[in-house]
């Protein structure tokens, strides 16, 4: 099924926003749209956005590849996303995230083989004095989980199996 | 006193002979006999593989480069893993040795980043004609060693993706 | 006049217009900055930080907003960090050091953070011998890496973007210039950046992958060997091949090439062509070719060619001696009306000499082509002078009729630049073109209704300073008659003028040389083939037969047929004596280009079997036929050419092989500044200017 058919109104809305000779603004919002039931934007939404907003298909497999928050494969229901630079790295996010892999049996960027998580490394995520922290990707949006350890992660991904099944 | 020093530069000149017989010859019955040659001697160049059998000589062409005497000539192919002689995209699919320009100064081993060509001690070169002396990479290159398969080889995809082999870090 | 500027590189003192960029200034000066992603011909982005140079400029005292003096001169003060030359514009007494310790120390650091996520494969690269990263690397970098091996990037070395280019996710440093080039200069945005960081890749996601004629030029501005052509991979390594200079045959722009040749034991020993490359002529082709001139090339070495010359016995073609299928082609036409048949795949030379013969017999010269108005052109085409790359605003330019970007995919690129530029773009065409996105009006009409149309924008078009209008493939008689009337007055002026997109490279050589047209398209060639009934038929490089069953059967009614051509063609097998010609690419000779500029290309291998040049088969023929005409050498025809048409007055060999400085400079040691298009050192040609016998000849009611 195609973006305007499974969300006419949402992306009136989304096209109102934006003056109609810049309809590329509306490629972000979009791309989250897409991403709303599957979790990944697939090869025909990048079709069909593209037409929507007048680009090319590359321009908006681009912003795609640009931002850690869209993806075009499908992986783990929850995407954990660890922050690794250097100042969370400074309070151990590197050793964390290691740690982490190693407990679920995984290496970063790999999907658990029950599908449930995905770990990856991203960029900063602007909550460097509250490191470890990672950000979860889920069906229900974003949330921030600050001041981790492997122990309360792995708690936090037990839970979460129990609601996601 | 003259009338004795022609017999006295006579004897010396015969005892010279006579000690001589009695030496160790310092030449060697060639070619029924060889004498080993030493360790940095440079000979035919033979062509390298790797122990399962895959050429070392990926076509690069820094040996032709090399040359002074502009004795070599290579031609590049493409590998598959359907068909492949080396390691990497690419192979020499000619490679041709004139052993009559070539003035066997190793440039060519130098300019190799793989350590294919190697000149090696087999100084027994002759040809009854120009274009015999052109050694084709059949010539060239060494037998398949034990344990190796012959080239083209079917290889498994992803296995051989790189030419040169992987570098060593210099300091260790 | 343009503002200058004057600043000091290096205690070199230098004087520019205002606005250029430190990188520019210096290399006008000979001074070497080294880049990666900046291009002469893109603007500047500054994403590599490989041309950092230290820059001070004149303290300026805040009190009195006049300059600090030191010693009587201007104090320089310099910034406490460096500055990218390729973005920095130059400014009034500015002093920039290139080769300072500490901008040696910058430049160093940056190739050797590069190379950390280089794969250091030169050997089996084809870039390598002619690759930027290489050469900077050993002018500028480090002679190790303080970096770990084992932390080396590795990517996929082996991705197919689209069936022509190759790209080897290892070796790219992410400087863009291709994504630039294709969205920039070439209009098809069709590559990008993917992921960020070190795992930032170049994608493709048109259909076709990599959707762009223009995409073999990125192989050729890519600074390493991420991208490589998959014609030309690993076909020999860059310093194993000659050159040769050569035109492009394949449409009537007349790029510059450079043919690549190498002897080859695959080829069976023969010197073979490798690569076409770009030549630079920037009044032509700039620096870029189309994907149709770097690789379509290789009819030329079609196993199928013609080696021997054929003559007809007992109604069969049997192999010949020269002089026998001389004699007999010669007691052919020997006082007989003779119909020559050209096409504009001849060079200028060829045509002239079968005109001769076709002129000294009494006979007719046609060219076999379907567009009309080729006269036309002769009297208002471009002349001496003209420039695409000098339009811009104040200038119209109108397209009628043709699709540029497939016709003539440079003009394409050059008449795209002049919209941008400001030049007034005026397409009518029935279908849409990828030229349309730039044009200020858009006439989508019938192939009918086209003149009307072109008649209807002649007072916004004739308004402009400068006017140049295209017409092409689908145009007919009233179009192309309209359009010349646009540019009544403008005869002789550069900058202005008619330009036929013709489906051949030397088509408008052919009209200047005063060849008749016919039209294969209308009537079914019921034109020709009234024309070829019982005369003796001279056929070069031209397949009627082959076009049209009617001609075949109109030819059989031929006195006699004589065909010269490359390949064994239904025509020819149709013949008495049949020639076997020399491609261009294993002669000397010279084409006009549709903007009437001649230029001459030179041989790139050995001729065929026993072929010979057009021009001298057609002068062998007509020496048997007891005519006198030039056959020894392309030079001596082109004198007997230049003497005879007032168009070509004053052209010769070596007027057409003089070059004057061309900005951006390429080739050379500048690979790493304008990419590995090759320097032009063969000549840039010589615009015909509208002749003055022409101009007393004009119609349509003007008298000059």
């Amino acid at each position: 099924m195609s973006l305007a058919e499974e969300y006419p109104e949402q992306i009136q809305k989304i096209f109102a926003k934006y003056p109609p000779d810049r309809k590329q603004s509306a490629v972000m919002p979009l791309l989250h749209l897409a991403q709303l039931g599957k979790g990944f934007v697939d090869r025909h939404d990048l079709v069909e956005i593209a037409d929507l907003c007048g680009i090319t298909e590359t321009d908006v497999a681009e912003i795609v590849g640009f931002y850690t928050l869209y993806h075009d494969k499908p992986e783990g229901k929850l995407r954990i996303q660890v922050c690794t630079d250097i100042a969370c790295a400074l309070r151990g996010a590197d050793e964390f995230l290691a740690q982490l892999c190693e407990r679920l049996g995984i290496r970063p960027g790999e999907t658990t083989p029950d599908g449930l998580v995905m770990v990856e490394a991203v960029m900063c995520l602007a909550a460097c004095d509250k490191a470890p922290m990672f950000q979860v990707q889920g069906p229900d949006g974003i949330s921030y989980h600050e001041n981790m350890t492997v122990e309360k992660t792995l708690e936090f991904i037990e839970t979460a199996r129990k609601e996601v099944k | 006193m003259p009338v004795l020093e022609p017999i006295v530069e006579l004897a010396r000149g015969l005892w010279t002979t006579l000690r001589s017989m009695a030496e160790k010859p310092v030449t060697v019955q060639y070619p029924e006999q060889k004498r080993p040659v030493k360790p940095r001697f440079r000979g035919r160049h033979v062509l390298k593989r790797y122990d399962n059998g895959l050429e070392k000589c990926i076509g690069c062409a820094l040996c032709a480069a090399a040359c002074p005497a502009d004795a070599i000539f290579v031609e590049a192919s493409e590998n598959t893993d359907e068909e492949r002689y080396s390691p990497g995209d690419r192979y020499a699919s000619t490679y041709e040795i004139n052993m009559l320009r070539c003035i066997y100064c190793g440039f060519c081993e130098d300019a190799c980043p793989t350590e294919a060509i190697v000149l090696g001690d087999n100084y027994e070169l002759s040809f009854t004609d120009r274009r015999e002396a052109i050694y084709p990479k059949e010539m060239l290159l060494e037998p398949v060693p034990a344990g190796g398969a012959p080239t083209p080889q079917k290889t498994e995809p992803g296995k051989f993706t790189r030419s040169v082999p992987e570098m060593k870090d210099p300091a260790d | 006049m343009t503002k200058t500027v004057t600043l000091t590189i290096d205690d070199q003192q230098v004087t520019v217009p205002e606005g250029t960029l430190i990188v520019n200034a210096a290399k006008m000066v000979g001074i070497d900055i080294p880049v990666f992603c900046y291009h002469p011909k893109m603007e500047p982005v500054g994403m590599c930080r490989q041309c950092l140079v230290e820059v001070g400029r004149p303290a300026i005292d805040r009190a009195t907003g006049q300059p600090v003096l030191e010693d009587g001169k201007p104090k320089i003060q310099f910034g406490p960090k460096l500055e990218t030359a390729c973005t920095t514009p130059v400014s009034e007494g500015m002093v920039v050091l290139t080769h300072s310790e500490k901008a040696r120390a910058a430049q160093k650091e940056i190739l050797e953070f590069l190379l950390t996520s280089h794969p250091l494969d030169c050997p089996v690269c084809d870039k390598g011998g002619e690759c930027p990263l290489q050469n900077l690397t050993l002018a500028y970098g480090p002679a190790e890496s303080r970096f770990l091996y084992s932390e080396k990037h590795h990517a996929e070395k082996h991705v197919p973007l689209g069936d022509k280019i190759w790209l080897d996710r290892e070796r790219c440093i992410q400087c863009g210039r291709c994504i630039r080039f294709q969205e920039i200069i070439a209009g098809d945005p069709v590559l990008s950046f993917y992921q960020r960081g070190r795992d930032t890749d170049i994608i493709t996601h048109s259909d076709p992958p990599f959707d762009s004629i223009f995409s073999g030029n990125t192989t050729d501005i890519c600074p390493v060997g991420a991208l490589t052509t998959a014609d030309f991979r690993f076909g020999a390594r860059p310093w194993e091949m000659k050159a040769a200079a050569s035109i492009c045959s394949l449409c009537p722009v007349g790029c510059n090439l450079t043919f690549n040749t190498r002897r080859e034991a695959k080829a069976g020993g023969k010197v073979v062509i490798k690569r076409a490359m770009p030549r630079q002529n920037e009044q032509v082709n700039e620096i870029w070719i189309c994907d149709r001139g770097r690789f379509n090339w290789h009819y030329v070495e079609d196993p199928s060619r013609l080696t021997h010359p054929l003559v007809k016995k007992d109604g069969k073609l049997e192999k010949a001696s020269w002089s026998a299928a001389i004699e007999a082609a010669g007691n052919q036409v020997k006082g007989n009306q003779v119909l020559v048949v050209a096409s504009g795949r001849l060079s200028n030379e060829d045509l002239f000499n079968l005109k001769q013969l076709a002129d000294g017999l009494g006979g007719e010269a046609l060219l076999y082509d379907s567009l009309p108005g080729g006269e036309l052109t002769t009297r208002y085409g471009v002349s001496a002078g003209t420039n695409l790359g000098d339009l811009g605003a104040g200038s119209a330019i109108l397209v009628a009729a043709a699709d540029l970007y497939h016709e003539a995919p440079i003009w394409y690129l050059r008449v795209k630049a002049a919209a941008e530029r400001g030049a007034n773009l005026v397409i009518v065409n029935p279908e849409a073109t990828r030229l349309d996105k730039y044009a200020k009006k858009l006439v989508r009409c019938g192939k009918d209704e086209a003149a009307a149309k072109v008649r209807e924008l002649a007072a916004e078009l004739t308004a402009a300073e400068n006017l140049v209008v295209f017409f092409g493939r689908t145009a007919d008689r009233n179009l192309a008659e309209d359009c010349a009337a646009l540019l009544q007055g403008r005869e002789g002026r550069a900058n202005n003028g008619l330009i036929g997109v013709w489906p051949r490279a030397n088509d408008q050589g052919a009209w200047e040389l005063g060849y008749k047209p016919v039209d294969p398209s209308t009537g079914s060639g019921q034109a020709l083939a009234q024309a070829v009934k019982g005369k003796v038929v001279y056929l070069a490089a031209a397949d009627p037969a082959g076009d049209d069953p009617q001609l075949a059967e109109a030819l059989k009614g031929a006195k006699a047929v004589i065909v010269q051509e490359l390949f064994p063609t239904k025509t020819a097998s149709l013949a008495d004596v049949v020639f076997p010609a020399q491609a261009f690419t294993e002669r000397d000779g010279s084409y006009t280009s549709g903007e009437r500029r001649v230029q001459r290309f030179y041989p790139a291998t050995p001729p065929l079997g026993e072929s010979r040049a057009d021009f001298a088969i057609a002068a062998a023929v007509a020496a048997a036929a007891g005519l006198e005409v030039e056959g020894r050498s392309a030079l001596l025809v082109m004198d007997k050419l230049a003497a005879a048409v007032p168009a070509f007055v004053g052209i010769s060999y070596r007027k057409l092989a003089e070059v004057t400085e061309q900005w951006p400079i390429v080739g050379r040691g500048d690979l790493y500044y304008g990419g590995t298009t090759y320097e032009n050192r063969q000549g840039l040609g010589v615009q015909l200017n509208v002749s003055t016998f022409k101009r007393s000849n004009v119609v349509r009611g003007r008298a000059l």
